[in-house]
This record gives C-alpha cells, sequence and structure tokens, in this order.
C-alpha cells in the first residue's frame, strides 16, 4: 500500500507542475473473483486483476479527468497530462472553491475482512454451488439460476491540499432466481445480499427467499384498478428510496433546481416515526468507508429526522457553492472503488430506522391491500413522481398473503409516498445501498388487468 | 499483437483447456459533461487490457489482465485454465464447444472524421452550443445538461479454432438534457443521437437540433398531468414499439436464458407467438446505426435474425455455447462490455416490421385509450414473463381523437400476451435513440424501432 500512496502523491505533483491549480489522484489494486450456476450446474468461475489510475485536475475551477489501466508510470504520466490540459479546457468555474484538507480518516471498523482475500476459487465454487442446492431444495423448482462474487480493493488518495490515505474495501455478493412451474404456471423468486464481510448465513438466507419466493409466486390473480394501501418489503424499499431519498438529496440536483426535494430543508415530509439517515461508518455494511472519493473523512449525516429534512448530502463542490462543510458524499462507485470516471454525490448506506411492527402484524393490520415484494422502476425526481411496475407482488385479503398479482402498476407522488408511511417494520436488511425494515403506504393508486 | 493472443491461446490448450478464446483491446475515449453552460467534466480515457477464457467439460474459467504484456497473458490464461478445471470438477451438465469456421479478418468500421483526430475544444464547442440552444429557446427553461461521448476501441478475439479476427470500431453519441420550470412545476426533456461512425454524425440536423428537441419536450410537458391507472388500448409510437420489441420479446429470444431454463418462451420454437402481422428482427449488420456490428466477440460473422416471422417464433440468438448445446449454427449474438467481462449473449438494432395502417388511422379507429410517444427506459425478467416500459409522453385518444396530454406512464405486459394482442401495424418506420442495454452488470450499445403499433389491453401505471 505504501507503494500505492507515494505514486498518488508523485502523480499530484507532477499534474501540479503541469500547471493543475489543484488536483487529487486515485490508485487502485483490485482483484474479484466468482462463479456462476446455470440452471443448478456450475457453469463459470472468474478471475479479474483490475489496477488502475484516476488523476482530476483542476484549472480556473474547471476539472479535468482522465483514468488509464494498470500503473505503468508511462501510462500515468499521459494520463496527467490529458486530464490537466482538459482541466485548461474548459469554461471556467467560479463555483469550485476546492479540495478537501488534510484531514485524518474516521475510524471505521469493518471494512475489510480480511478472509476473503484467502478465499480459493473451490471455496467460492463450493458456496455458489450450495447457494443453488438450497434455492432448489422443492421438487416444483424446475431451474435456479446463482452466483457469489467475493473480492477486494486497496487503494490509495492523495490530493494538493497534502490529503494522502489509504484504505482497503472487501465485499462479498450473492444472488440467486429460483424457478418454479406447476401445471401452466411459471413463476420466479430473487433475492440478493452484500456485506465486505464473508457472510457463510446469507447464503442459506438468499437461497431460502429466492426458492420460498418462486413457489409463493405459483399461485397468481388479477387486481383491479384502484386506491390500496402498499406493504413495501424492504428489497422494494430499498429500490425505490435509494433514489427517492438518496437521489432526492443530492445537493447538485437540489442547487440545479432539479429536485423534487428542492426548498423543502426543515419542511416536515413525514411522520415522526420516520427518521432516515445516511453511515458510511456501518460495520461490514457494503457502502462504509474511512474517507469519501475525495478524502473527506466519513460522518453520520442525518437527512430526515422525525419527519423533518435536515441536510442534503454533499461533495466539495456543492458544499463550497453552499458556504457548508461537505458530508463525505463523494463516490467512486459502491462496494468496490473504480478508477473509470470521476466522483460524484451519492449516499453511503442509508438507513430508514427500524419501527416496532414485525411484516405479519403489519399484513394483518392491512386486512386488504397489496404487498410489494420487488420492482425495478426508478422515480422521477423532477416531478416527484413513482410509477412503475409491480414485478413481484402478492394480495392481502382477510389479512392474510394471498396470490401473486400479474401485471399491475403502483404509481404515487413521492412527497405523498413520505407523507403516507403510516407502519415500520422492525427487522431491517440490506437492499440497493439501503438498510431499511418493511414500510406501510397508507394508500397508493394500483393499476390492474382484472 | 496478434502474435501475443495466438501465444497466448497455445498456451492454454498445452495447459488443458478443451477450448480457449480472448479479446485483447487497447481503447480511448472521450466524455464532456456541461451542465448549465458550464464544462462539469472533461474526461479522457485509456485503457488496454486482455479477458481469456478457458473451458472444460461443461464450465467455463474467465480471467482478465489490464497488463497486455506476455507474462501478464500467461498469468492470466493460467488463471482461467485452473478456473475451468475447478467449475468443470462441480458441474452437473457436460458439453463440448462445437468447432465453427475459423475467422481470420481484419476490419475498420467505416468512418469519415475519426474522433481522434478532431481536436477536444471542437468537441467542446458542439457540447456548449447544444446546452446554449435549450436555454435560448425559452426563460423557463432553468436547467440543462449537455453531453459528448466518443470511444475508439481496436479488438483482437482469437480462438482455439483458428480465429483471429481484428476490429477497429468507433463510435460517438451526443445527448441533452433541459429541465422546465413554471408555476410550481418541474418537467425534464430529452433527446439524444449516436452511431457506430465518427465525428461526422455531429455536423448532421439531429444532431445540431438536439437541445431544441429536449427543450421543447421539457416545455410541452410542462401543462401534462399525470397519467390514470389502468388497462388501455395504447398506441405507440416508433421508439415504444422498438423497446416493447426489445423488452417484450428481444430478451426472452436469447438462448442463454432458454439454457437457464429462465424463459417463458422455452420450447415454444416453431409456435405461435404473435399477430401474424408481426415480424420482430434483431439486425447488428445495419451499419452506423448505434447496435451495429460485423464480428461479434467470439470472432463470428453478425447476420440479421428474425426472430418472429408472421407471428411464428423462429430463431433464437445465440453464442458458440448455446448454438453448439442447441444444434444450430452460432448466430454471432455475443458481445462483451470490454475486456474485463466474460462475453454473453446480446441485441443489437431490434425492430419490428412496418405494417400497412396509416398512423392517422390508427388513431381515428381508436375509440378510447392512449397514445404513448418516446421511451425512457425498460425491463423485463423472462422467467415471470413480465415486463415493463416508460414513456416520455402520453395523450388521451377519444373517438379517434387526440386530446389530453399527460407524463411519464409506464406500461406493462405479459410475454406471451402483448404481441397477440396487436391490433393494427402502421406502415411507418423508425430505428429509435441511441441506447445501454443491461444485463448481467454489463452494457451493451443498441438500438431499436418499429412502426407506429396499436396494442390492446395494457396495464399503465399512473397516480390519477
Amino acid at each position: 500500500m505504501a507503494d500505492m500512496i507515494q505514486l498518488a502523491e508523485r502523480t499530484v505533483k507532477y499534474a501540479v507542475k503541469l500547471g493543475a491549480s489543484c488536483c487529487d489522484v486515485l490508485v487502485t489494486e483490485s482483484r474479484y473473483s466468482s462463479a456462476e450456476i446455470e440452471k443448478g450446474s456450475m457453469k463459470q468461475a472468474n478471475s479479474v486483476l483490475d489496477p488502475g489510475v484516476a488523476i482530476r485536475a483542476f484549472k480556473n475551477g474547471c476539472s479535468g479527468f482522465s483514468s488509464c489501466t494498470g500503473h505503468d508510470s508511462h501510462a500515468i504520466k499521459i494520463a496527467a497530462e490529458l486530464a490537466v490540459s482538459l482541466a485548461k479546457s474548459g469554461t471556467p468555474d467560479p463555483d469550485f472553491k476546492d479540495l478537501p484538507g488534510s484531514a485524518r480518516p474516521s475510524k471505521v471498523g469493518g471494512l475489510c475482512d480480511k478472509r476473503i482475500a484467502e478465499l480459493q476459487p473451490a471455496d467460492i465454487v463450493a458456496m455458489a454451488i450450495e447457494l443453488s442446492d438450497i434455492a432448489g431444495d422443492d421438487k416444483r423448482i424446475t431451474s435456479v439460476n446463482a452466483n457469489v462474487s467475493v473480492g477486494e480493493t486497496g487503494l490509495a488518495l492523495a490530493n494538493s491540499n497534502g490529503f494522502s490515505s489509504s484504505q482497503t474495501l472487501s465485499f462479498c455478493e450473492m444472488g440467486a432466481e429460483s424457478v418454479a412451474r406447476s401445471g401452466a404456471a411459471m413463476f420466479s423468486g430473487f433475492d440478493a445480499g452484500s456485506s465486505r464481510k464473508l457472510e457463510k448465513s446469507m447464503i442459506a438466507e438468499v437461497g431460502r427467499n429466492s426458492l420460498e419466493h418462486a413457489i409463493l409466486g405459483l399461485r397468481q390473480t388479477k387486481i383491479q384498478t384502484g386506491d390500496y394501501p402498499v406493504v413495501v418489503d424492504p428489497l422494494a424499499a430499498g429500490f425505490v428510496l435509494s433514489m427517492a431519498i438518496g437521489g432526492g438529496v443530492n445537493a447538485e440536483s437540489i442547487q440545479r433546481k432539479r429536485s423534487y426535494l428542492v426548498g423543502k430543508l426543515g419542511a416536515k415530509l413525514g411522520p415522526a416515526s420516520l427518521t432516515v439517515y445516511d453511515d458510511p461508518g456501518i460495520e461490514w455494511a457494503t457502502g462504509s468507508y474511512s474517507f469519501d472519493g475525495e478524502g473527506t473523512p466519513s460522518r453520520l449525516t442525518p437527512i430526515i429526522e422525525k419527519g423533518v429534512l435536515k441536510s442534503y448530502l454533499y461533495d466539495s463542490y456543492t458544499a463550497g457553492k453552499d458556504s457548508v462543510p461537505s458530508t463525505g458524499s463523494s463516490s467512486r462507485g459502491g462496494a468496490i472503488w473504480s478508477f473509470r470516471g470521476p466522483p460524484s454525490i451519492s449516499s453511503s448506506n442509508l438507513v430508514v430506522k427500524k419501527g416496532d411492527l414485525s411484516l405479519a402484524e403489519m399484513i394483518e393490520e392491512t386486512r386488504r391491500g397489496v404487498y410489494l415484494r420487488l420492482t425495478y422502476d426508478y422515480p422521477n425526481l423532477a416531478t416527484g413522481e413513482f410509477s412503475g411496475l409491480m414485478m413481484e407482488s402478492y394480495t392481502i385479503r382477510h389479512g392474510e398473503l394471498g396470490p401473486s398479482i400479474r401485471q399491475a402498476t403502483m404509481g404515487i407522488g413521492l412527497l405523498d409516498l413520505l407523507k403516507r408511511v403510516d407502519m415500520i417494520g422492525k427487522k431491517s436488511r440490506d437492499a440497493f445501498g439501503v438498510r431499511t425494515p418493511a414500510l406501510r403506504i397508507s394508500s397508493a393508486k394500483i393499476g390492474g388487468s382484472s | 499483437m496478434e502474435g501475443l493472443a495466438e501465444t497466448t491461446i497455445d498456451y492454454m490448450l498445452k495447459l488443458g483447456a478443451e477450448f480457449a478464446d480472448l479479446r485483447l483491446e487497447v481503447s480511448t475515449g472521450t466524455n464532456i459533461v456541461i451542465m448549465d453552460g458550464k464544462t462539469k467534466t472533461l474526461t479522457a480515457q485509456q485503457e488496454s487490457g486482455c479477458g481469456i477464457r478457458a473451458f472444460a467439460g461443461g464450465a467455463w474459467g474467465f480471467s482478465s489482465t489490464n497488463s497486455p504484456t506476455i507474462s501478464s497473458l500467461k498469468a492470466a490464461a493460467s488463471s482461467a485454465v485452473k478456473m475451468a478445471k475447478v467449475a468443470k470438477a462441480r458441474a452437473k451438465h457436460s458439453f463440448k464447444i462445437i468447432g465453427a469456421p475459423a475467422v481470420r479478418k481484419s476490419e475498420e468500421y467505416k468512418c469519415r472524421q475519426k474522433p481522434t483526430d478532431v481536436p477536444i475544444e471542437e468537441k467542446l464547442v458542439f457540447a456548449l452550443q447544444q446546452d446554449k440552444s435549450m436555454r435560448a429557446l425559452d426563460p423557463r427553461i432553468t436547467s440543462t445538461n449537455s453531453r459528448y461521448d466518443d470511444l475508439e476501441v481496436d479488438r483482437i478475439v482469437a480462438n482455439s479454432f483458428g480465429t483471429l479476427a481484428r476490429t477497429r470500431e468507433r463510435w460517438v453519441l451526443g445527448a441533452c438534457s433541459a429541465y422546465a420550470r413554471s408555476e410550481g412545476v418541474l418537467q425534464r426533456g430529452h433527446a439524444s443521437v449516436g452511431s457506430v461512425g465518427g465525428y461526422e454524425l455531429m455536423n448532421t440536423e439531429g444532431a445540431v437540433q438536439l437541445g431544441a428537441e429536449a427543450a421543447a419536450q421539457a416545455l410541452r410537458l410542462l401543462d401534462s398531468k399525470p397519467v390514470p391507472a389502468g388497462k388501455f388500448t395504447c398506441i405507440l409510437d416508433s421508439k415504444m414499439t422498438g423497446m416493447m420489441a426489445h423488452e417484450a420479446f428481444g430478451h426472452a429470444c436469447e438462448a442463454d436464458a432458454i439454457l437457464a431454463g429462465a424463459s417463458v418462451l422455452e420450447g415454444r420454437l416453431g409456435s405461435k407467438v404473435a399477430d401474424e402481422g408481426i415480424t420482430l428482427v434483431d439486425d447488428p449488420t445495419m451499419k452506423n446505426k448505434f447496435g451495429y456490428f460485423s464480428l461479434d466477440w467470439e470472432g463470428v460473422k453478425a447476420k440479421k435474425h428474425v426472430l418472429i416471422e408472421r407471428g411464428i417464433l423462429k430463431e433464437f440468438l445465440h453464442n458458440l455455447e448455446s448454438s453448439g448445446r442447441m444444434g444450430v449454427k452460432p448466430n454471432g449474438s455475443c458481445r462483451s462490455q470490454g475486456y474485463n467481462s466474460p462475453p454473453i449473449i446480446r441485441m443489437s438494432n431490434t425492430y419490428i416490421g412496418p405494417g400497412d395502417w396509416g398512423k392517422d388511422e390508427l388513431i381515428e379507429e381508436l375509440k378510447h385509450g392512449l397514445l404513448i410517444q418516446g421511451s425512457q427506459y425498460g425491463y423485463v425478467e423472462p422467467a415471470k414473463g413480465q415486463f415493463m416500459f416508460k414513456c416520455d409522453e402520453a395523450y388521451e385518444v377519444k373517438n379517434g381523437e387526440v386530446k389530453q396530454r399527460y407524463r411519464d406512464a409506464s406500461l406493462s405486459g405479459v410475454i406471451l400476451e402483448v404481441l397477440n394482442n396487436v391490433r393494427g401495424i402502421g406502415n411507418d418506420f423508425l430505428l429509435g435513440d441511441p441506447g445501454y442495454c443491461g444485463k448481467n452488470g454489463q452494457s451493451a450499445r443498441t438500438t431499436d424501432g418499429g412502426p407506429h403499433i396499436c396494442v390492446a389491453d395494457m396495464v399503465v401505471g399512473g397516480l390519477a
């Protein structure tokens, strides 16, 4: 790692010598391995080595970025020259103030599990097979497709303000899709998990969830168009909230007036039971880091406190423009940092504070409604509206989970979505960068095919 | 580079690979992002590396390196063979990669003005002009994004059947987004152009008008209302027809989904799956289109695929493995995002062929429904048989007349039902915007299109 730090520092000096007014350099050394199962059979094992260097240079506030693969000094010099040349070519930007100073990174535990680097290909293959076997353990399952990925990135970041540090980040991710058939009915269940830690218990949990939902979905029904209460599974809540809140509070979107949350700071957005914060310091969570993509120490940022919008997420540029401190939200990628693009603002681990209801209690109290487990639709952050397919959803009748719903959509304004959260579950899980329990929305428009 | 490739393939065979291939790439690219009249980022990318695959029994090993030297390639090759052997030891199914004719060819895709010959200043002027044109159109345009991308890739594909093919490809893309605000309402419009070719695209009328097109759409949407939810008969424009062809059917025709037991089209080859007026094609050989290629990433010659012919399912998209396992000839549909990703089956330029209805006739015949225009994104789960796609604009159609404008409708359908619900196919045809299709964590440049088309029983997601 010392070599990588020195390489980053040397490159910063070179870029400054070339005329950059300020500069940061990221040096990464990533290696990851994965195993893929196709239709219950081991199909492919992968091993990737991916070292690289990213150089961001500024001149008159304009940013030039260049990257190169490998750590070859000649290629890095060319990349530095390109970055500085590009910075000189662009338009001046007086809104850019400065890069972060030389603060000490925060102490964050659980960033790297050394056992991951020690895994042999046969270990990863064995994990994928175990996952597949669990996900296929029912005679109605006709196919299981699954994958396990593990890896580690060593990275060094230096800038022209004297910041220079390193961290090592590991990850373990897996996903399974079980396909079930019964007569003419066909359905697939999906589940996934991720952590910076090698968690063997994840295999059983992901496999069981995938299997259970494939079978659950075989019994199918249609639904009439109307307004229904919706119990949102953490998997669907994570996908929607990562954009609705994580994207909505992006300070760049706010400053450019592109977000539905413009002007809402201090406003009551939801019930007193709704608290959301961004925390890059959670042990073993895949969004955690000790310093962000620009070198700002990681810190917890309250976003919604007891229903009230408290803060946006800032990097150094947007913080300088608003004359506030950066929230350390500059991202170079998710679990594994990449040298391939410039940093941008992102939530790290978005956390929705737990409530006190079990999922069963939320379904029971709903009596008649809809349980949404999975959607892959993005909200429109400009209009503040969400409309999308309920890829996996179930009816709730008489307080019990009913058949899965075919071809149905959900529509709701994002401010209404937050305002109408009236039940919050007590068990959280990590999904799409969000640690969230199940939520109940008191009413949303469901488009049905019945 | 060719010598390095052949030496590495030979080395893998000696190590025990039954089949071996590699993709050795050198690429350079530019990305310019303008926001609100100022450069946000100017990016130059340089990449070089090699992705190597080894096959043994019924399993693959893949490895990649960022250092295309003989020692690094041999190390990656050893790793790939080792991974293949480890995977083979636990594979339940055994099969072989059936030999395909060796392709020995060097090709450079046509390009009048190489992006690498155009100074960054000229590209910057283009992006700045587009950004300015949006804000100049109307004071209600409050925020703007303009983007320019180009990439040049020099790729060698080699395999143990004797293939040694070198392709030099270039593509360019321009895109604009405009945000309009009036009386507390905020709307977004977007437009893009892209092609496999050179910088000459940026001098075309379509490229020069990008900013105006995006801004006009954002302004139009200011008086739109949320779309009502429910089941509707919809007339889709060319862009949405293309999105439906891609999402509703194209993905389910990818043979890897068939082999994985995760497509509702498994076992339906030769069956009627659509209205007899429907012909659905995936054609990578459409020159300059954003999904164009002449050799796929396994070195197989690309060809036009008629997936559905007059309603009958005729063909799947294949790579070397799936074609051998399913007893057909490889049809050149394998691509990878870059050297560091294993190649997988992908679509290219996907479309539904034209019919015989005039667009106005389709509208006149519709008593109550929606006219759907412009595509944002879509996705599908072939194993669940469901898909969705989101439009830019929708219009109420009542008794043959186009009425109220709606925004942001999402449309969903069932793969095995939607193309049987076609009520009319327009006689117009347009291959739509350039896009990127995501699959297994990889993105591939694609485009899609078709005529206007009328489909019954689509479920529309809306707020009203």
